[in-house]
């Protein structure tokens, strides 16, 4: 049966020559699709390490001399202390579970400020991203410990002035930070004064593309107000519906203190929305893509063997007077196609393997060639042009089913 | 002659349904893709209003900044107002440089007594109006006296001047920016996001609020960006090199104090401040260029394999009448010619359709095809007919339909041409 098919599969050559050739260029191109969408999903499934779930970024204003309301000669201590009370009010709001002040530190926020955590002569990487927060920063995001201490637990570590930092920090030396607990580090450069590390975090990703594992982050604690800091809430669950347009609303008349005003309240979605729109369009267009080569395989498949079964009608009828059964029709020109892109497979593998290995595909795990990577993903891109070809022949085998053996013979 | 291609090419299509369905559809669906990648780069490109001038623009949103006592580490990001002044407004050769806020910023307006709501705000001084044209419905731009004197007026949208005051003729009305009282001074059309320089849904002269005063790096650093407007695109790199050599008798002065200003070869031009993020980062144009034109290759040749395909069964069925014109006299190379032509009828009829679609799912999907990175407003990106269509968008897609046409039923048509007239006449194409 297969010899009969490698034959005939041979007699038509040059029209499956055509079909091959494409069914060699997409399988390379989708599986290059594939492993893109493949580690973009996986690294977006990593725990993340925080939680912007019901949590609001609050923007503040200052009145300028313009405004009749200005109050005049207000010192740096006033606005802090203004600050101080806006953020006390709110904290009494009953929906409100945590306010926090930082400094280019909410997630998905594309300012970044670095500094170094040392040790003895170990150094964290250059991009360490320095969170200078106030304690409930890590109560509105939720951040964890690596021994299981809870963000409140992580709050009061921060309030005594132990700093926190990511357990990644030290990698390079094949070393986790939660080793290093209770001692003592030198922080921003400073060497004249150590602190004490209060917890390993749990790694904080810095968006839901980047790896954990090239995440790095130190939080201390902000003691002073300015009204650049960050302002952010979490909701308590279950509380925030129109929590944005509640807070508008009692704005004018319950935050307004000095200078002060609430200027922009967005919720993190939209911030994350924002911040991760060059990824997604990314994923967009290769989804697009892959629509596109599946479409045009499908097309391909279409037509060509729409022609065959025009053709082959008289043997197709032949078969069936020997007694092939509608059955035996369908899948013997389906396994013709199919054939086809086994016969391809191979060579297409080791052009992929030839791309992974010039790194020419995605990054992963700091590497491009995972053995197991290449071939899930070129399993998938199988299955998924396997499938294509399946309903391409499929309609037209369907027609050549129905082929009536006397009346396509009825010439011979 | 050109009428017969038309005759046969119909005659064709009524032959095969299904050949001619799936070759349409292959064919369109592969013009369609490819006009969607074409308008998504030229909304980032192309000149629409109010950046008619793009492609005399020259942008400095960012810059870097380091201090020998830094160890190497640097400020990276917009610049104060006095730096864009000295190092860039100051400039000779531009026909003109603007200076405004690096992001458009959330902002509340309101009448008083009323409830706020928030628009985007751009500060700018008057020399904005110059370099992007706007369409006002009203009232006019600040000019530099009002700017130098940092007045409270404000250009607003059509869109804010009617959730405002209910009306459009609002020109010398007042209303609180920010708590402050600010007077109407001029009426534009709404702007799209796409035009990303001077998107803005209120602009006001930066001289009149206190964002001046939003810098560091001992005021080197601030809030500000900067779009040079040159006369011609040649004077780019005279722009360039003046730029250059402005820094460098800066970096003199400000080197007093150890700094030194970091251009990483600003000003761009449009197309690679379109792909430029990261203040510390040069964007790599070339490289953005051959990953285009990769995807353009794909884009063509995997419906080409499939289309030559589609040709060649075409073909096999009219052997007999190629042996008939061979032997009639026909050349080899008019007969290439009468099947390329043939067939480029049928890819044009499927190009405009994959054209039409491409422009009806641009402006269905625009919020999904034109989505803005990392950009600051929650606006969704306004798409209209003159952004999306251009004379190029038509020409590209011409370019196209003949290199898809070509590589479709070239081979086989070289092929056919081949045969020889008793093999061709007795049906064999081998």
């Amino acid at each position: 049966m297969t010899k009969k098919l490698l034959t005939q599969i041979k007699n038509e050559w040059l029209s499956n020559l055509w079909l091959a050739l494409e069914l060699l260029v997409v399988s390379v191109v989708m599986w290059y699709v594939v492993d893109y969408l493949y580690t973009r999903a996986a690294t977006y499934l990593e725990p993340r390490g925080f939680n912007i779930e019901h949590c609001y970024l609050i923007e503040l204003g200052e009145l300028t001399p313009k405004s009749p309301d200005y109050t005049p000669d207000k010192s740096r201590d006033d606005t802090h202390a203004d600050i101080a009370e806006l953020v006390e009010r709110l904290r009494r709001r009953p929906e409100v579970e945590a306010v926090s002040l930082s400094q280019n530190s909410y997630p998905y926020n594309g300012s970044n400020s670095s500094g170094e955590v040392r040790y003895d002569t170990l150094q964290s990487p250059g991009w360490t991203i320095r969170r200078m927060v106030t304690p409930d920063f890590v109560r509105v995001f939720r951040y964890q410990g690596t021994r299981g201490e809870t963000p409140e637990q992580l709050a009061e570590m921060l309030e005594r002035g132990e700093f926190l930092a990511s357990d990644n920090l030290y990698r390079k030396y094949d070393r986790k930070l939660t080793e290093f607990v209770g001692k003592r580090f030198q922080l921003f450069g400073d060497t004249t004064k150590t602190y004490q590390l209060g917890a390993s975090l749990q790694n904080v990703r810095y968006h839901d593309y980047d790896q954990a594992h090239s995440s790095f982050c130190f939080l201390a604690k902000q003691s002073f107000y300015y009204v650049g800091l960050e302002l952010c809430v979490r909701v308590r669950e279950g509380q925030d519906n129109n929590f944005i347009t509640k807070l508008k609303e009692d704005s004018e008349s319950q935050f307004r203190i000095g200078n002060l005003f609430i200027s922009e309240i967005r919720s993190f979605h939209d911030i994350r929305r924002n911040f991760q729109q060059a990824w997604t369009n990314n994923i967009r267009n290769y989804v697009m893509g892959m629509g596109f080569l599946l479409l045009n395989i499908f097309l391909g498949l279409l037509g060509t063997f729409w022609f065959r079964t025009q053709q082959r009608r008289s043997e197709i009828a032949l078969h069936k007077a020997h007694g092939a059964t509608d059955r035996a029709i369908f899948s013997r020109l389906l396994s013709e196609g199919l054939l086809l892109l086994a016969v391809v497979t191979p060579i297409a593998l080791v052009v992929d393997w030839n791309l992974a290995h010039m790194e020419l595909n995605s990054w992963r795990n700091d590497t491009t060639l995972e053995w197991d990577r290449l071939l899930f993903c070129a399993g998938i891109s199988f299955v998924l042009m396997a499938l294509m070809i399946a309903i391409g022949i499929g309609i037209p085998a369907r027609k050549a089913m129905k082929v009536q053996p006397a009346e396509a013979l009825h010439d011979e | 002659m050109i009428k017969q291609y038309f005759t046969q090419a119909w005659a064709q299509l009524r032959q095969q349904p299904i050949i001619s369905a799936v070759s349409i559809a292959g064919t369109a669906l592969a013009i369609f893709l490819i006009m969607l990648v074409v308008m998504m780069q030229q909304v980032k490109v192309a000149p629409f209003a109010p950046e008619s001038n793009r492609d005399r623009f020259l942008h400095a949103h960012y810059m870097s900044i380091t201090n020998q006592n830094w160890g190497g580490g640097s400020s990276n990001g917009p610049m104060s107002a006095k730096t864009a002044r000295e190092c860039f407004q100051i400039l000779k050769t531009p026909e003109a440089v603007t200076i405004y806020t690096c992001m458009v910023i959330s902002t509340p307006v309101n009448l008083p007594g009323q409830p706020s709501i928030g628009i985007d705000l751009l500060q700018t001084d008057d020399i904005f109006w110059r370099v992007f044209d706007f369409s006002f419905i009203g009232g006019k731009p600040y000019d530099k006296a009002t700017f130098d004197a940092g007045l409270p007026v404000a250009v607003i949208t059509e869109s804010v001047a009617k959730k405002l005051f209910q009306s459009t003729d609002v020109e010398g009305r007042e209303f609180l920016l920010n708590h402050a009282p600010y007077k109407v001074i001029g009426v534009v059309k709404d702007v799209s996001t796409l035009a990303t320089t001077a998107y803005g849904q209120v602009w006001v002269p930066y001289t009149s609020t206190e964002i001046t005063k939003d810098t560091w790096s001992d005021e080197h650093m601030g809030m500000m960006s900067c779009t040079i407007l040159a006369r011609d695109r040649d004077d780019f790199d005279a722009i360039r090199e003046e730029a250059e050599r402005r820094r460098q008798e800066y970096n003199v002065l400000i080197g007093a104090d150890g700094y030194e200003l970091i251009y990483r070869n600003r000003p761009y031009d449009q197309e690679k401040s379109a792909i430029a993020f990261a203040a510390n980062l040069e964007p790599d144009v070339d490289q953005a260029r051959r990953q285009r034109l990769i995807i353009f290759v794909i884009l063509l040749i995997v419906p080409a394999i499939n289309l030559s395909s589609m040709t060649q069964s075409r073909l096999r069925q009219r052997v007999a009448e190629i042996g008939v014109r061979r032997a009639f006299g026909s050349t080899r190379l008019e007969l290439m010619g009468q099947i390329i032509a043939e067939n480029l009828v049928v890819t044009l009829m499927a190009g405009v359709l994959g054209l039409l679609l491409s422009v009806a799912f641009a402006y269905l999907g625009n919020t999904l095809l034109f989505a803005q990175e990392f950009s600051q407003t929650l606006s969704p990106p306004a798409v209209n007919t003159s952004i999306l269509l251009h004379a190029s968008t038509f020409g590209w897609a011409l370019l196209f339909c003949f290199i898809l046409n070509l590589l479709s039923s070239g081979i086989p048509a070289w092929r056919a041409s081949r045969v020889g007239i008793v093999n061709a006449l007795g049906g064999r194409l081998h």
